[in-house]
């Protein structure tokens, strides 16, 4: 029988790897290194930088903890969705089965979880959302994780070696860093607090302009990005579907406190403010977050992980309402509406102010 | 009690040597035959979800799913009618964990109807030895079954992460277009026997039948052996359960999908059957769910 009552953030959890790689000395490490100034063109002036973990490490770690701050115990988990892309889970190889969910479901005990992977690209984590509050509100479930740990370093080795010049089609791959994050949701007590409205739509005509498949040049993985038919074509449409999804919440543009983009790079989040300004044909009154700069973008992760920050420092609080916002290869946009509950004092009980 | 159906369904049959074709040709014709089946147009189509493992190129983003929606022409735009595509991937369960998100998705009133497609095939220039799935592919549509009588009963999924050792697959990157590997360690298909029979038990539970109430169950197949010995494990007659092996060898995660169509084909399954379909997988993971015919 469908609850409609809405879905809510339970629980929250990170892991960032401890070692820091600037993009000056990314850039140093390259073959070739680019002529442009990379850290003025996308803002991104470092990543965090796996050493000795893998993408099902960083999901694992995140996942913890996640369950540190829940209510719920790793038993009461009734499902877990995986969302990486990278499945880097050891040296040189990428995981197809088992499935990288039913490794976490071992390593952190939810024995009683059923368990899959869910891969779109950098809205995984959101599509997982999608699909675990349909089984929610369905009634088939009570509470579940949806958990992502992605270990880009791979791609940008590969494309340290591989650039050739400025305008190479892997130059996007230097924008990558690592990083886990991990959701538990259940049922709101209010309609007033969670989820309001969740809309993905695939316009898969534009599938080719990011891929990432192993190189033909040699070892390893590669990120391919056409980056301004990327960007052209997510500009174009995206604005209609947000100002959409903001209206089927009841809400102005006024009622919002917080955009959430995707964290591809400063200039990019800046025209796509601009290209949502031009589609209003006035500016948007809330202010978008981004710390792209300091952890570069970590693909699936990366509203989560900015969430994190701006829960530590304080700046998202109870009743404040979220617009997540963004996109991903195939391609696929993306827009969210949530109101915050207690989550963001339970937070900072658990972990402290930043 | 609202059932979710089975639509329509279509598949892509083994071929063998110079008629081979890749993951994505097999996935293309099964959902074309599938839309042909169908009395949906593929504007409809709101939600597709590829559950194949392996693919052509070994692609880890976009998904795989994207390819499939472009080929056939989905609601490929942003404008007009939408459709989200995704991969979902759980081993030779994927499917039928496909079909469980979809059957929710409907039910939570978010689609009225979605298309769970599937298909596998190795591209590698020099296959793993020990890849021997036939390349085929799978595609079914669901909506609201407007009997009640008519559709999937309950879902169990369970894993048995103790046997997790047993089976594992990945693409190795170190060399250049990568390569596919599977590792099957020995006992393989007795630890798959051994995890069937309480999640059948616990469908036939929740369903409140009985062995004797079920006409037949399609297994996944993977081998002779594991058909033989299926039948002792689970408590059920040899003739209900379906052993098609000679026609198609195991085929991962279309496998249940093909003998269903054979079936339904060959008019086997008759208005007011129950068949259970069951599906194994790496991890080990058991899905079983009752579709009511």
């Amino acid at each position: 029988m469908a609850n409609n009552k809405n879905i809510k953030i339970e629980s929250l959890g990170i892991y960032l790897p401890e070692t820091v790689l600037t993009t000056s000395e990314l850039l140093s490490q390259c073959k070739h290194p680019p002529s442009l100034d990379l850290e003025k063109i996308t803002g991104i002036r470092e990543r965090r930088m796996a050493v000795g973990e893998y993408a099902v490490d960083l999901a694992v770690k995140s996942a913890e903890n996640a369950l540190k701050m829940s209510r719920y115990s790793a038993e009461d988990l009734d499902m877990i969705i995986c969302t990486s892309i990278s499945k880097y889970n050891r040296k040189d190889e990428v995981d197809f089965e088992p499935s990288t969910s039913m490794v976490i479901r071992k390593r952190i005990g939810a024995l009683n979880a059923i368990n899959f992977d869910i891969n779109n690209a950098c809205v995984g984590m959101l599509n997982g959302i999608y699909v675990m509050e349909s089984f929610i509100k369905s009634g088939a479930i009570k509470c579940g994780m949806v958990v992502s740990g992605e270990l880009n370093m791979p791609l940008v080795d590969t494309s340290k070696q591989e650039i050739r010049h400025s305008f190479d089609r892997q130059l996007a791959a230097l924008t990558l860093g690592d990083g886990g994050a991990a959701i538990i949701l259940d049922k709101s007590d209010s309609d007033k607090y969670g989820l309001h409205q969740l809309d993905l739509i695939t316009g898969a005509k534009h599938n080719h302009y990011c891929y990432s498949k192993p190189s033909k040049r040699g070892p390893g993985g590669v990120l391919i990005t056409k980056a301004r038919g990327l960007q052209r074509k997510g500009a174009e449409h995206f604005p209609f579907y947000l100002k959409k999804t903001v209206e089927k919440s009841g809400w102005t543009m006024d009622d919002i406190d917080y955009g959430i983009p995707h964290q591809i790079a400063v200039g990019v989040i800046k025209r796509n403010i601009k290209a949502t300004n031009r589609f209003l044909g006035e500016k948007i009154p809330f202010r978008l977050l981004y710390n792209v700069e300091r952890v570069a973008n970590t693909t699936t992760t990366s509203y989560f992980i900015i969430l994190h920050e701006f829960l530590l420092n304080n700046t998202i609080r109870k009743d404040h309402n979220l617009l997540f916002v963004g996109g991903g290869s195939g391609m696929v946009i993306v827009q969210a509406t949530y109101t915050m509950d207690d989550l963001p004092e339970r937070y900072i009980s658990k972990f402290g102010t930043a | 009690m609202k059932k979710i159906r089975i639509e329509s369904i279509g598949v892509s049959y083994p071929r063998k040597k110079f008629w081979k074709i890749g993951s994505l040709s097999h996935a293309v014709r099964a959902g074309l035959s599938c839309l042909k089946n169908s009395n949906y147009h593929p504007m409809d189509v709101q939600v597709l979800i590829n559950s194949g493992i392996y693919r052509d190129g070994h692609y880890a983003e976009p998904a795989f799913s994207t390819f499939i929606q472009k080929k056939l022409g989905i609601n490929t735009e942003f404008q007009g009618r939408r459709t989200l595509s995704f991969d979902l991937q759980n081993g030779g369960c994927g499917m039928l964990n496909g079909i469980h998100v979809l059957i929710n998705l409907i039910l939570s009133g978010r689609i009225y109807s979605g298309m769970v497609i599937s298909s596998e095939a190795n591209a590698d220039k020099k296959p793993d030895p020990n890849y021997q799935y036939i390349n085929s592919g799978a595609a079914v549509m669901l909506d609201l079954s407007p009997n009640s009588q008519i559709g999937f009963g309950n879902f169990v999924f369970k894993s048995f992460e103790k046997y997790m050792h047993l089976y594992s697959s990945f693409v190795s990157l170190a060399q250049k277009y990568g390569r596919l590997f599977i590792e099957k360690k020995k006992g393989l298909e007795d630890a798959y026997l051994a995890c069937v029979q309480p999640v059948i038990k616990e469908l036939l539970d929740e369903e409140n039948l009985s062995a004797d109430d079920i006409s037949f169950v399609i297994p996944s197949q993977i081998s002779e052996y594991f058909l033989n010995k299926l039948p002792e494990n689970i408590y059920f007659s040899a003739e209900k359960i379906i052993n098609l092996t000679h026609q198609y060898t195991d085929t991962l995660t279309t496998s249940v999908f093909l003998s269903l169509k054979h079936l339904l084909d060959k008019k086997v399954i008759k208005p007011g059957q129950k068949v259970i379909l069951l599906t194994v997988g790496a991890g080990i993971t058991v899905g079983a769910s009752i579709y009511y015919f």
